[in-house]
């Protein structure tokens, strides 16, 4: 491992430095990374295709709909080359939960924060337990962080479908096909889906006419396997979004020999659909790639994905940040930051100090000052790192070279990254590090998942890292998932069934009316490495004198929605749509941008926590971004 | 009374007074199907399907529109309702339900349109041009979109109009549509606690000067209909409370419903009329005065940071989805997510409310008889007739007591007479065609050994 554009080296002992000699080495202008085509040459080339009297259309599309949450997307097209010259990702909501925190007790916290998100409903309160308990020292017991990864994985069992179903898959319905790519259908007809045996659906005809919004059969058994993973959810969390059990150092779920089996019943429902869910997504890909080689450009960037993991071992997990690679590693789903394709860390603190957030294009000032210049092991990081960043909210007029969005910047050694569910997926395959179980194991380019027989057998089928990365493999991917997480779901109830088996109860660190005593008085700094239905999410915090002083959320879409960065980077949304073919019909009067909103969906975005939070009386702004959710 | 500093004129109204009227909207040929065919809005995509007639509708009402708005909101609370089953949302939007007209729900998660046609319906509706009757939805706080206006600048924007000088495009704030669509709006609908009482985005500390639907239209606002805000508040709210809700609105206005009853907040009384903790499944601990103490126990949180019993909220009976869940009955102390003091007047969490020390020691103090009374009534209810007449429980499992004694049975039967008082299947007189020896009455020596028997004594 090593880092490219920050000016980081490590020790034979693989503890990080900053280089030696270098001044001022966090400076934009010192540290930079190789930077393919800048704004001003995209503006001219657009300057110069509109004096040819080209066809380029200009379109704000606000708001961008099915997404969670306020996103507008400004795209220029060339319709006559049919490509995407720019565009702009803007986040277009405010709210300032950071800043809300700002100088409370740590108990609010997890309260408080879960409210970043109601899409991603619980993660943000389960990140923000992680984050305090690492300040406060609390290790839950193992039943506690069982009972954690049992909730989350019934949230993701929520989030996947929600988002395949209702979301993007109207995208790839009858009604959607017959009006943007009419050329499409008369092959839909023809073509037998080889899924058959396990969704059903003869040909990619059916298979799109039961992705029609509302009325399709795909579409309504979505939305109610939504329902049944939120029951699984409540069980254990009393509601959502916004579980009520999450506690620092734990949960405060009463679990009983009914709770494990109405979950365990829930959850034997899903296998099936699982089932069906992949063999869908697996036919939806292979018919627009056989369609149209075309479509595998469709929302293409490098495979440039950032996690920080998710599920703990409920034995390795102890609430230190000293610990934090060793318990980082024995995740269900391993810690990753894979650069164009391949895998170069599996080490939180690698991750985590290649951090940096930018402003340059959002509606926040610059902050000044560094407070910590390491992460408390000794490891370096910067000024724009989150622990070090202040949020200072200024609303202004849009302008492209300006400011655009209420997302910033979220950077890794100052490349371009994506989060998304499936990250999870290359991590833990390549990195080969899962826990021994009975259901999932990795190769190293791919994992095969053992489906236990529902109403359908036993079955055995294998996600591979694709050799391309776009819409299509995003939602694969996502699909393989939900699998993935449930299998998870299965391991974790096993472990907690083999918990009660010891007589093991407590699902807390400490009783409640202790918790006050435990509030430290110095000064303290936690993170939250957890992830949400979209990936990578991460809270920071310090506190001093028992409260907070500084709350900072960076959320999956955050980084994704992010805008452009001090070199002219674009973020994912933006780099992604300015890969993707125009291959609907390119008349101006029918042009419905379906390609480009393809590759938005695929990123699942939620805006709600994707924004930013300052500190009273327009002083002092602080930020607490987080989930992919957009701009607070 | 006014008080000072508050100006006779509402938020909104001095939002409109700032911004000016409009009248230039979109064009529609110029657009084009940009954003998703704009000659098919989801509306006509459902047609064939949602449309209805009269014997379903079962009113006069065909269809109303609904505009769902985000302001600042987690999109929790349109969550929520994709998860309500009484009636459902895709009930509702296919005219599934019977009784109901066809609900067009323009919602930002929802639709195929994007873009400005997505826009579109909401702007005639400003225009007044829109075909059928509409309500308005608000998930999320109120912004003062003031503040930010003074530096160029949003803080929740929701779709371009050219309403900028000289026909500019300028990015519309979510307060500036309630602002202008409340007035035509046959009703206005607050969901969840930031659009019913500002909820977190008006916690303490906030930058963007948050509020509630209620604080931005003032107490004088009248909807087309003549209805004041109505509040479904929750953070998140149970789905079923707000589809119930819609749905008894609509009953009354096809007629065969009763006229639904809001309390002085504008919420459903129904729903919103009981405190959590008299329906709670804990509730009982509490009468008896055993608490929880840890993280994880089965008994009644109110030391643990309960608020439920001075908390307007029905998630204990209801549960959170379909039935299932709820706080307190999965282990969740209420924090009073539903209350307009949410959450400051909550806050630290975790930390028992002060009221409970009057109550939880006077509850501990009953409970301290209470429960031995029960324990003993409960020890005789777990006996079988024949074990007590042979004296005897043959059960193969360990036992935790004995055979009761001698003063343990001479209150079991003094009980059983007080409860056996009135039974009149103890009079005299026979039955036709019943044998005597199937009858315990006929037989002294029997009748005296059965619980409330006048000489029920151990053998």
């Amino acid at each position: 491992m090593c880092f490219k554009n920050l000016p980081i080296e490590f020790d034979g002992g693989g503890n990080a430095r900053l280089k030696g000699g270098i001044r001022d080495p966090y400076s934009v202008s010192t540290s930079r990374p190789t930077v393919t085509k800048t704004d001003a040459e995209r503006e001219a080339e657009i300057h110069r295709l509109m004096a040819a009297n080209g066809h380029i259309k200009d379109i704000n599309m606000d708001p961008v709909t099915r997404v969670a949450g306020a996103l507008a997307v400004h795209v220029t097209a060339d319709l006559d080359s049919g490509r995407y010259l720019d565009a702009r990702s803007q986040a277009t909501l405010f709210r300032g939960y950071e800043v809300i925190l700002m100088g409370r007790d740590p108990r609010d916290a997890i309260f408080v924060s879960s409210r970043a998100c109601g899409v991603c409903g619980g993660v943000h309160a389960h990140a923000s337990a992680y984050a305090i308990e690492m300040a406060m020292g609390l290790a839950p017991p193992p039943l506690g962080t069982v009972v954690r990864n049992m909730q989350e994985a019934a949230e993701m069992g929520y989030d996947n479908p929600l988002h395949l179903y209702l979301l993007a898959g109207p995208d790839y319905s009858e009604s959607v096909i017959k009006a943007a790519n009419p050329e499409l259908w008369p092959k839909a007809e023809q073509w037998a889906c080889p899924g058959q045996v396990h969704h059903g659906f003869k040909s990619m005809a059916d298979l799109m006419t039961a992705l029609n919004p509302l009325t399709g059969a795909l579409y309504k058994e979505g939305l109610d396997f939504t329902r049944v993973s939120r029951e699984m959810f409540v069980i254990l969390a009393g509601k959502y979004p916004h579980p009520q059990t999450v506690v620092p150092g734990g949960v405060s779920s009463t679990v009983t020999p009914q709770t494990l089996n109405e979950y365990q019943s829930k959850l034997g429902k899903l296998f099936d659909y699982a089932r069906r869910m992949v063999a869908v997504w697996d036919d939806i890909t292979e018919f627009f790639y056989e369609a149209d080689e075309r479509y595998k450009q469709v929302g293409s960037r490098p495979m440039n994905l950032i996690d920080l993991g998710f599920w703990d071992d409920p034995y390795s997990y102890d609430a230190t940040y000293e610990n934090c690679n060793e318990w980082g590693q024995k995740r269900w789903s391993s810690p990753g930051l894979v650069l164009n394709g391949e895998l170069v860390t599996t080490r939180l603190t690698d991750i985590n100090i290649g951090l940096e957030e930018f402003v340059e294009h959002s509606y926040y000032e610059q902050w000044a000052g560094d407070r910590y210049t390491d992460d408390g092991l000794g490891n370096p990081i910067g000024p724009y790192h989150p622990w070090n960043k202040r949020t200072l909210p200024a609303p202004t007029g849009k302008s492209w070279k300006d400011k655009y969005t209420w997302a910033c910047s979220p950077r890794w050694d100052r490349n371009v990254v994506e989060a998304g569910a499936y990250a999870r997926m290359f991590n833990t395959a390549m990195a080969r590090t899962l826990p021994e179980n009975d259901f999932i194991e990795v190769t190293g380019h791919s994992m095969r998942m053992h489906i236990p027989k529902g109403m359908t057998p036993e079955m055995t089928v294998e996600w591979r890292v694709p050799e391309v990365w776009n819409a299509f493999e995003r939602n694969r991917a996502r699909a393989y998932h939900y699998l993935f997480s449930q299998l998870v779901g299965l391991n974790s109830l096993m472990q907690a069934y083999k918990l009660f088996k010891e007589g093991e109860h407590r699902v807390a660190a400490v009783p409640p009316d202790e918790l006050d005593k435990h509030i430290p008085k110095d000064e303290r700094r936690g993170v939250g490495f957890w992830g949400a239905g979209r990936g990578f999410l991460i809270h920071h915090l310090s506190m001093d004198h028992g409260k907070i002083t500084n709350y900072q959320i960076d959320t999956p879409s955050t980084v994704n929605a992010s805008p452009r960065d001090p070199w002219d980077q674009p973020g994912a949304y933006e780099e992604a749509v300015m890969n993707t073919p125009i291959i609907e019909d390119p008349d101006p009067a029918k042009f419905t941008s379906i390609d480009m909103l393809r590759t938005i969906r695929s990123f699942d975005p939620c805006m709600p926590c994707t924004t930013h939070v300052h500190t009273g009386n327009d002083t002092v702004v602080r930020e607490v971004n987080t989930c992919a959710c957009g701009v607070d | 009374m006014v008080y000072a500093g508050m100006s006779a004129k509402t938020p909104a109204e001095r939002l409109l007074d700032l911004l000016g009227p409009v009248n230039q909207f979109h064009d529609p040929v110029e657009l084009g199907d940009f954003g998703m065919p704009s000659r098919a809005f989801m509306e006509d995509m459902l047609e064939p399907v949602a449309s209805a007639g009269p014997g379903s509708r079962l009113g006069p009402l065909e269809k109303i529109h609904v505009f769902w708005f985000a302001g600042m909101s987690c999109d929790g609370c349109s969550v929520a309702v994709t998860g309500a089953t009484a009636p459902s949302v895709e009930g509702l939007v296919l005219g599934a339900h019977p009784g109901l007209p066809r609900v067009i729900l323009h919602h930002p998660v929802l639709n195929m349109e994007a873009g400005p046609s997505y826009m579109r319906p909401h702007e005639l509706a400003v225009q007044g041009k829109l075909d059928a009757p509409y309500a308005i939805v608000l998930e999320g706080s109120i912004s003062d979109e003031t503040i930010a206006m003074q530096t160029g600048g949003y803080w929740s924007g929701q779709g371009e109009e050219p309403w900028g000088p000289n026909g500019e495009m300028r990015t519309v704030s979510t307060d500036e549509w309630i602002a202008r669509l409340s007035q035509g709006a046959a009703a206005s609908i607050a969901i969840g606690t930031c659009a019913t009482w500002g909820g977190i985005p008006a916690a303490r500390g906030n930058p963007t000067g948050a509020m509630s639907l209620m604080d931005f239209l003032g107490q004088d606002y009248r909807s087309a209909f003549g209805v004041p805000v109505v509040n479904i508040p929750g953070c998140a709210p149970i789905g079923d409370n707000f589809t119930e809700t819609v749905a008894a609105v609509l009953y009354f206005l096809q007629g065969f419903g009763p006229l639904p009853e809001f309390d002085e907040l504008g919420r459903p009384a129904w729903l919103f009329g009981e405190t959590v903790h008299r329906h709670c499944v804990r509730g009982a601990y509490y009468e008896e005065g055993t608490y929880a103490a840890e993280f994880g126990d089965k008994e009644c949180l109110v030391e643990i940071g309960c608020w439920g019993p001075v908390v307007n909220c029905n998630i204990t009976s209801r549960g959170a989805i379909n039935h299932v869940g709820g706080c307190m009955n999965a282990g969740g102390a209420c924090i009073g997510c539903t209350m307009p003091g949410f959450p400051d007047k909550f806050t630290p969490f975790y930390k028992r409310p002060p009221g409970s020390m009057a109550s939880t020691g006077m509850a501990r103090m009953m409970g301290s008889v209470v429960r031995p009374l029960r324990r003993y009534s409960n020890a005789h209810l777990n006996r079988e007739v024949r074990w007590d007449l042979q004296n005897d429980t043959p059960t193969g499992w360990a036992r935790e007591r004995s055979e009761p004694s001698g003063l343990s049975n001479f209150g079991h039967r003094f009980y059983d007479r007080m409860r056996r008082s009135g039974d009149t299947g103890r009079r005299r007189g026979g039955e036709w065609g019943k044998r005597d020896e199937w009858s315990d009455e006929r037989d002294s020596s029997t009748e005296r050994m059965l619980p409330g028997g006048v000489g029920h004594h151990n053998q």
